[in-house]
């Protein structure tokens, strides 16, 4: 994580052009909002960004993800969704969940399932009505100085208006995996968007983020920061969807604490967006925390995909699992940054972290960066990173058998490609998420 | 005739390994390739099952009335070769199921038969698996991850027997192999012995004819066949070796 302490940084013209366009983006939120509290809050965070601003190569942390490109779009807050319903049909995986659709940054009611019925313990409310600052700060962001520290989560406090907020309380388990379809229908705009998952003690909830386009060709910005609470014993399911068009882009930012033996399992497919990152920030404060952090993305054309993750062992007995797995065509760039960080006080920690990387072409890169940073003596961390071609030897074998050439290629990539996809405990979730990442593959 | 290897010469890298290879193969029968290390017994099988990485600079090789030269590997698959591998290979993440399944109905599709559908397939699938004393949850298995070198070798077998091909190559099947799993191995290759099915079993030593009895033998050396017999042949190399033949090769 960047902490950008310069006060004020040289931009180029497109960053400087940027930045301006986003406060005052920032602006025109505040004087159609009535929340006093809301616009001095997002006034501090716009005179933060104003300093911060974009992050450029000369930064660690994003030399290997250029966003020069996705400045040259000044994305907008204003706009007016356009849908209809058969595209939110089109949204539904094949088995049952419970849909709440979020338009251009917005819950749309309409095309969400009804609220009013939901099972016991659950609680679904747009961020909108939930924000509250009369107690002076607002009780819903609890990560906020952290979040702001990441350039697109500065970005995120200044413009976000919506998003969801779930909690499910103690001892509940839900079995219908609740649907988020994020859905762009607009052209050169932004959604910023601001979620929060708590689970209480003991609950079990499995949650679906699809992040998608309403048309094929689209240039829209996907800006979400989500923040995930897990008491004792919870458990969450989460898989995050990123389907947008390949034009687009997708900045989302994640920050997650784990109370004692709560149980935490994330499985994020990149697909679309030409500049897209994924990021958790996973503390396991407590002891007996079980996590798994996992991706699959596939990049082609001149995609930029970033997954990466941090994640804190604080206390004893914390298992952690990681298994990201890129597979990269063209010109794609892919970068993974990984960091496990054990503290001294988290004796018999078991953390495997391990990225492995396919090249379908010679133009296509990868920039991979595990790291392990070990404070305690007693545990037991590995980290790995492996970039290659697909195996002719392999591709032989499988000819040698009367498999031709291109469903030769196509049945090892896509083993290797579905594999971080074992981690996603519901084989219908596993079969559609599979499905998509097949039909990229295929198209 | 099923195979007619006329001439033979192939080279990787700009070394020539083939020097002239002529052998004759009519169905239903079974020639051993002997040689010692070096000689030239893996690249045959290699060039034969079309393999890219060598190149045949000289003769012809017909299966079955078509230029076997002319058409890429898996089209001889389908036409009905198969090569049984030295060293089988691992595919992490592909089942036994969806490769052989994908494999067949390829070679079915090329062959005009319909594919077989998911019952079929498994109901067949059984049945060889039984044949060759192999766990049904290999199935589900990754190709060759984790197996043994007998497991992967029964394997190959397993697969030879759900292709049905017409002629199968044997590259060095007995190398790694204790004596209990060359039992097995070799019971699944008499088990497809037919009067339409021919095969090539390419060994170093005498040991796994005497399971599989060859009607013919023929000894490499050096890119050539220098010496061919039946199976007493076969014998002779046991209790002499191969010095003596290469040496009288030599002098020649």
């Amino acid at each position: 994580m960047t902490t950008l302490s310069k006060p004020m940084k040289k931009l180029s013209p497109v960053a400087q052009s940027a930045v301006d366009f986003y406060l005052a983006q920032a602006k025109a939120l505040s004087a159609r909002n009535d929340q006093p509290e809301l616009v001095a809050f997002r006034q501090s965070v716009a005179e933060r960004f104003a300093q911060q601003a974009f992050p450029s190569r000369r930064d660690e942390d994003w030399k290997y993800t250029p966003i020069t490109g996705f400045l040259q779009t000044h994305y907008a807050v204003e706009g007016l969704a356009k849908i209809d319903e058969a595209a939110i049909k089109k949204l539904l995986p094949p088995f049952d969940v419970m849909h709440l659709v979020f338009i251009d940054g917005y819950f749309s009611e309409r095309y969400s399932d009804d609220l009013s019925e939901l099972p016991r313990g659950l609680s679904i409310e747009p961020v909108k009505d939930a924000l509250d600052f009369s107690q002076g700060h607002c009780a819903l962001m609890t990560h906020e100085q952290k979040i702001q520290d990441e350039p697109f989560g500065c970005l995120n406090s200044m413009l976000f208006d919506d998003g969801v907020l779930i909690t499910l309380d103690p001892h509940c388990q839900v079995e219908r995996p609740i649907l988020c379809s994020f859905l762009q229908t607009q052209d050169g705009h932004a959604n910023t968007i601001r979620n929060r998952v708590v689970l209480a003690h003991g609950a079990q909830l499995t949650l679906i983020q699809q992040h998608v386009s309403a048309q094929p060709e689209l240039n829209a910005f996907d800006n979400v920061v989500s923040e995930i609470e897990l008491a004792e014993h919870a458990n969450l399911q989460q898989i995050v969807l990123q389907d947008l068009a390949t034009q687009g882009a997708y900045f989302g930012l994640q920050m997650i604490d784990q109370a004692e033996k709560s149980v935490f399992n994330s499985v994020y497919v990149g697909l679309g967006a030409a500049l897209s990152r994924h990021q958790n920030v996973l503390m396991m404060a407590a002891e007996h925390i079980e996590s798994n952090q996992s991706s699959a993305c596939l990049a082609s054309g001149k995609q930029v995909m970033d997954t990466r993750t941090h994640t804190e062992h604080q206390a004893w007995w914390g298992v952690s699992r990681q298994l990201h797995k890129l597979v990269l065509d063209d010109q794609a760039v892919g970068v993974f940054n990984g960091m496990i960080k054990v503290h001294k006080g988290a004796q018999k920690t078991d953390g495997q972290m391990d990225n492995k990387n396919l090249l379908l072409s010679k133009t296509a890169q990868i920039d991979s960066k595990p790291q392990l940073e070990i404070y305690a003596d007693d545990v037991k961390c590995s980290h790995g990173s492996a970039s290659g071609q697909i195996s002719e030897e392999q591709i032989f074998y499988l000819r040698a058998r009367g498999i031709n050439q291109t469903d030769a290629r196509r049945l090892v990539t896509q083993a290797f490609l579905l594999e971080p996809l074992e981690a996603v405990s519901s084989p219908k979730t596993q079969a559609w998420l599979a499905n998509k990442l097949t039909q990229k593959l295929n198209g | 005739m099923l195979l007619d290897i006329q001439n033979l010469q192939a080279q990787v890298e700009d070394k020539q390994i083939l020097k002239g290879i002529n052998l004759q193969v009519n169905p239903g029968e079974v020639h051993a390739i002997m040689g010692p290390n070096g000689s030239g017994k893996s690249t045959l099988s290699s060039v034969l099952a079309g393999r890219e990485d060598y190149e045949v600079t000289e003769g012809s090789v017909q299966f079955d009335g078509e230029d076997l030269l002319e058409i890429d590997a898996e089209q001889r698959a389908q036409k009905g070769i198969f090569l049984a591998f030295q060293y089988p290979v691992e595919i992490p993440g592909v089942s036994n199921k969806l490769f052989m399944q994908t494999a067949l109905n390829a070679i079915r599709e090329a062959r005009g038969q319909a594919a077989l559908d998911m019952f079929d397939f498994d109901q067949l699938a059984m049945e060889k698996m039984k044949a060759l004393q192999m766990s049904p949850v290999m199935l589900e298995r990754s190709v060759n991850v984790g197996f043994s070198g007998g497991e992967k070798k029964r394997n190959d077998i397993f697969q030879m027997a759900m292709l049905e091909p017409k002629l199968c190559i044997l590259d060095e099947t007995d190398s790694g192999l204790d004596i209990d799993a060359l039992r097995i191995v070799a019971d699944g290759v008499n088990n497809l012995r037919s009067p339409e099915r021919s095969f090539i079993v390419v060994t170093h030593y005498q040991r796994l004819l005497d399971y599989i009895k060859p009607d013919f033998v023929h000894v490499l050396y050096n890119g050539q066949i220098i010496k061919s017999g039946g199976f007493e042949l076969a014998q002779e190399l046991e209790e002499k070796g191969y010095d003596h033949l290469i040496q009288a090769h030599e002098e020649a």
